[in-house]
């Protein structure tokens, strides 16, 4: 028993001292290389970037990118001193950056002087809607199942056809943005304009029952498996399961399509900044923008990029269709989200 | 052995003593000042500003955060739903619990012990996002347990187990009953057995022999036990988030909400102070009464 | 060990917890669908068996490093939490602390407070000191949601505790230390490793607070599986979760078999 005791007692300390010992970082001797603190997303997206464009930007500007992809990031950045913020860039949608530039966390505008390569960019992307500098879009519309007999839908009204009720699909408003764009959408064909909310909530309303979601994957994959017949739904989602030939279809309804920008933005308090504007200027370069926009099928917003075929056809990659997509007053929504919040889940309650 | 009320009261004959015991406390005292005291104290600071001081340096003091919790029925009613589904949860996985640890703690098998511990612990273990995936699954419209109902002709409509209150309540339970198993279990299996043989000799039935004597003595287990599973019920968010649909609205979704989308971290942390003040006033009058019941069978 | 008689009331004892044990692992066994069931998608039913989601989460280096750190930081915190939660409990009950009511309470807060907020907190905290996002901050952050349990369970333990085999002990010549040592641990040995399991599954499951307190690269298990189900809701989550559960379990079997659980149960 006592011998049995002492092995067991080494084993116990062997094994916590081993543990205890690879937590602690080994003393690796790092060359003096700048270090870029950035956010990405995750999923295909996350893959290419971290596989192929990071490293490639890492090697050619001789520094190091620590890229973030635990969502939220806002937060995170708030409660960074401004002088030392845990971003150099913020990648996120147009509405989160125009609630970070109110907050003075990041720098409202990212010129060509900095980035010579937003001088090639698509008018919506600097335009005075957007806070940063857009690098890709994707356009919100409906999705639908192209199995359930169903007519191919024309106007964002036929998301209200009684036929659909709990089978269509939306966004959880106060946390998603495709549902706040809906939202304003809503109140643009109902009523008259997107800042008629007394008609976005009602017709709201007239959407019950309907099955909610937090994030866009989730949307896709309700899409997928038959839970939702049809759905508020940004062409990318639809488009990039295109290997697979699932019966889905994306639809630009007759009212028009909302632009979902992913927008970059640099922080103020950045240590590094010329680094952070060489990495926006990266980011719109047409082969990067390229390698990007056919991995996820975002349509870029360097005007110079030429997309294969089958991405070309179907992406907003021309003045003409780019002029198509609108783009919704986001300072506007984030001085009213909390009161739109409130009702909203009010609405949904039932 | 002291009685419970004894113990949680410090002790009616030992009053104003402190023993060199008390010194054990000061390791977890200091985890807490640094790492708990500390940032909730932040927080509690951050609730009656404007704005993050680190950042905008004009930040005024205010107790709006306060005032529009309270004027809001939204979030009054938010408050009322996640105590009820915490009491919910709570009272659920202890009538669920309690079999399964009394069986767990009188098992004579060493291989069977095991085992049921590992039933135990393994649902503990599947991860939050996807036991929710797998509820859903479940209960949903079209899930196993309505399709089979449906199939068996017990019922013609889907019943709407999911997306409300109660298929939040099930999912929280099925998390947190292996936490009051295993706090019952130590409890349970330290009663010694020849006590209840005892009762039984003396001619009580099974039954009675329980009541008066297991469960009498076990008490702390079930105090203990419940507790942990309201405070864990009552900050959980990411399970009522995701079965609740919009019909479960929860104080901490709503922390969530304000720290995630509405950048509100104010308001959050004022959120966040109204939910800890009502819990401890729970926790502790709860405490009390227990005590006071137990007080009234001096456990020997 | 005379065999219980079957007989109504046993009966009914084995069904109900057969019943229970079928509530507890009823989602696991969809959880396994999931993870064989070889659609991109988490669907029911399953359409057939495949390997590919274990062997894409054994592939990916992201996965495979967010898995060791886990279960290194859950080890430690284990260890750090079972010491400081034990060394608390027997304060509270011995040291007659006045306001031990409260303090028992105050202890338990972190549990109550959604741990978004703690998170943040902490977040918040460091950037200010200056320490940035080490790993030994995450510990402690994991530490302090950990410590409850095992105070709770320990003091559940040392409520039924018989003080006069201490007093025997003693009046049997054993010093006050060696009481301690020799009969007074072993004796609350099942409350605190009852916590310490607790420990260890919550700060190897922990979202929340790990969320704000880790730095890219170097994240743990459930950190890396929210964020990929925020992209791809496929099955690879569904065997991360089956491979988690089979190595705690053996984290378990292997506690077991060192300090004896069955211990647990009987004096």
């Amino acid at each position: 028993m006592t011998a049995r005791k002492l092995t067991r007692r080494r084993l116990i300390a062997a094994g916590t001292a081993t543990a205890v010992g690879t937590l602690v970082p080994p003393a690796i001797l790092k060359a003096q290389t700048a270090t870029l603190k950035i956010t990405t997303w995750g999923g295909k997206w996350g893959d290419i970037m971290k596989g192929r464009v990071l490293p490639a930007f890492e090697k050619e500007h001789k520094c190091s990118v620590l890229a973030d992809q635990a969502f939220p990031f806002l937060p995170k950045l708030q409660a960074s001193p401004k002088a030392d913020p845990i971003y150099d860039v913020l990648h996120a949608n147009s509405n989160e950056q125009w609630k970070a530039a109110e907050l003075g966390l990041v720098l409202p505008k990212v010129g060509a002087k900095e980035a010579p390569n937003v001088a090639d960019v698509y008018p919506y992307a600097v335009s005075d809607k957007i806070v940063g500098i857009s690098i890709f879009t994707s356009a919100i519309g409906l999705g639908y199942r192209t199995d359930q007999g169903l007519r191919a839908p024309k106007s964002w009204k036929d998301l209200a056809d009684p036929k659909l009720a709990g089978q269509r699909g939306g966004y959880l408003i106060p946390v998603n943005s495709l549902g706040q764009a809906h939202l304003m959408m809503l109140g643009k064909i109902y009523g008259n304009g997107f800042e008629d909310l007394d008609a976005a909530y009602k017709a709201l309303e007239q959407l019950k029952p309907i099955k909610l979601f937090d994030f866009t994957g989730q949307m896709e994959k309700a899409m997928l498996s038959g839970e939702v017949t049809m759905g508020v739904i940004h062409d990318s989602g639809i488009y990039r399961y295109d290997a697979e030939k699932p019966p889905l279809e994306f639809v630009v309804p007759s009212e028009g399509v909302v632009a979902l920008e992913q927008v970059l933005t640099v922080t103020p308090g950045s240590k590094v900044r010329e680094l952070a504007h060489a990495y926006v200027d990266y980011m719109l370069r047409p082969d990067v923008q390229k390698e990007l926009a056919e991995g996820v099928w975002y349509s870029p917003s360097n005007k110079k990029v030429k997309l294969e075929a089958r991405y070309d056809a179907r992406l907003f990659n021309t003045e003409a269709k780019v002029a198509q997509l609108m783009q919704m007053p986001w300072k506007w929504y984030n001085d009213r989200k909390d009161e739109i919040d409130g009702r909203v889940q009010r609405i949904l309650r039932g | 052995m002291r009685s419970a009320q004894q113990l949680l009261a410090g002790g009616p004959s030992h009053r104003g003593t402190i023993t060199p015991a008390a010194w054990l406390a000061a390791p977890a005292l200091l985890l807490f000042v640094l790492f708990f005291i500390l940032p909730f104290g932040i927080m509690s600071v951050m609730s009656f500003l404007t704005g993050n001081p680190i950042n905008a340096p004009d930040v005024a003091l205010t107790t709006r955060h306060y005032v529009r919790f309270f004027n809001d029925d939204l979030y009054t009613e938010a408050l009322w739903a996640t105590l009820r589904i915490g009491f919910l949860t709570a009272l659920a996985a202890l009538l669920i619990g309690y079999p399964l640890a009394h069986w767990m703690a009188r098992m004579h098998s060493r291989v069977g012990h095991a085992l049921l511990l590992m039933a135990v612990i393994a649902p503990m273990l599947t991860g939050i996002v996807v036991r929710t995936f797998a509820w859903m699954t479940l209960l949903q419209d079209k899930g196993v347990i309505n399709t089979t109902l449906i199939a068996l002709g017990w019922t013609d409509r889907p019943l709407k187990l999911m997306y409300n209150e109660f298929g939040t309540t099930v999912a929280l339970v099925h998390i947190y009953v292996p936490f009051m198993v295993l706090t019952l279990t130590g409890v349970i299996g330290r009663i010694d057995e020849r006590l209840e043989q005892a009762a039984r000799n003396l001619g009580a039935s099974r039954l009675r022999a329980f009541l008066e004597v297991t469960l009498p003595l076990s008490l702390p287990g079930i105090v203990a036990g419940s507790l942990l599973v309201f405070a864990l019920a009552i900050s959980a968010y990411v399970t009522p988030f995701l079965m609740g649909g919009t019909e479960v609205l929860t104080l901490p979704m709503l922390i969530y909400q304000q720290v995630s989308s509405s950048f509100n971290l104010n308001f959050a942390g004022a959120l966040g102070v109204v939910l800890l003040a009502v819990s401890l006033l729970v926790v502790i009058a709860y405490n009390q009464v227990l005590a006071h019941l137990a007080g009234e069978r001096e456990l020997r | 060990m005379r065999p219980r008689p079957i007989d109504a009331g046993n009966a009914a004892y084995l069904t109900l917890n057969t019943i229970v044990l079928g509530f507890l692992l009823a989602p696991l066994a969809i959880v396994a669908v999931f993870a064989l069931n070889p659609t991109p998608y988490i669907s029911f039913p399953p359409v057939g068996v495949s390997p590919r989601w274990f062997e894409k989460f054994f592939a990916s280096t992201e996965f495979m490093n967010a898995l060791w750190l886990s279960l290194r930081v859950a080890i430690i915190v284990l260890l750090l939490s079972t010491i400081i939660g034990a060394m608390c409990a027997l304060a509270l009950v011995r040291g007659h602390l006045p306001g031990a009511t409260f303090l028992t309470a105050f202890f338990m807060s972190p549990l109550m407070l959604p741990a978004i907020l703690t998170g943040l907190a902490l977040f918040q905290v460091y950037l200010l000191a200056g320490i940035g996002r080490p790993v030994w901050g995450l510990v402690m952050g994991h530490t302090l949601i950990a410590v409850p349990y095992v105070l709770r369970t320990t003091l559940a333990v040392l409520h039924n505790f018989d003080t006069r085999i201490e007093e025997a002990a003693a009046s049997l010549g054993a010093s006050p230390a060696r009481v301690f040592l020799e009969v007074t641990l072993p004796l609350i040995r099942p409350g605190v490793i009852a916590g310490g399991i607790f420990a260890f599954i919550v700060s190897f499951d922990q979202f929340p607070i790990s969320l704000f307190l880790v730095l890219p690269k170097n994240e743990t298990l459930p950190v890396v599986l929210f964020n990929y189900m925020k992209f791809d809701l496929d099955g690879a989550i569904a065997a991360a979760s089956m491979v988690s559960i089979i190595m705690a379990l053996g984290v378990v079997v292997l506690l077991e078999w060192l300090i004896g659980l069955r211990a647990y149960v009987k004096l």
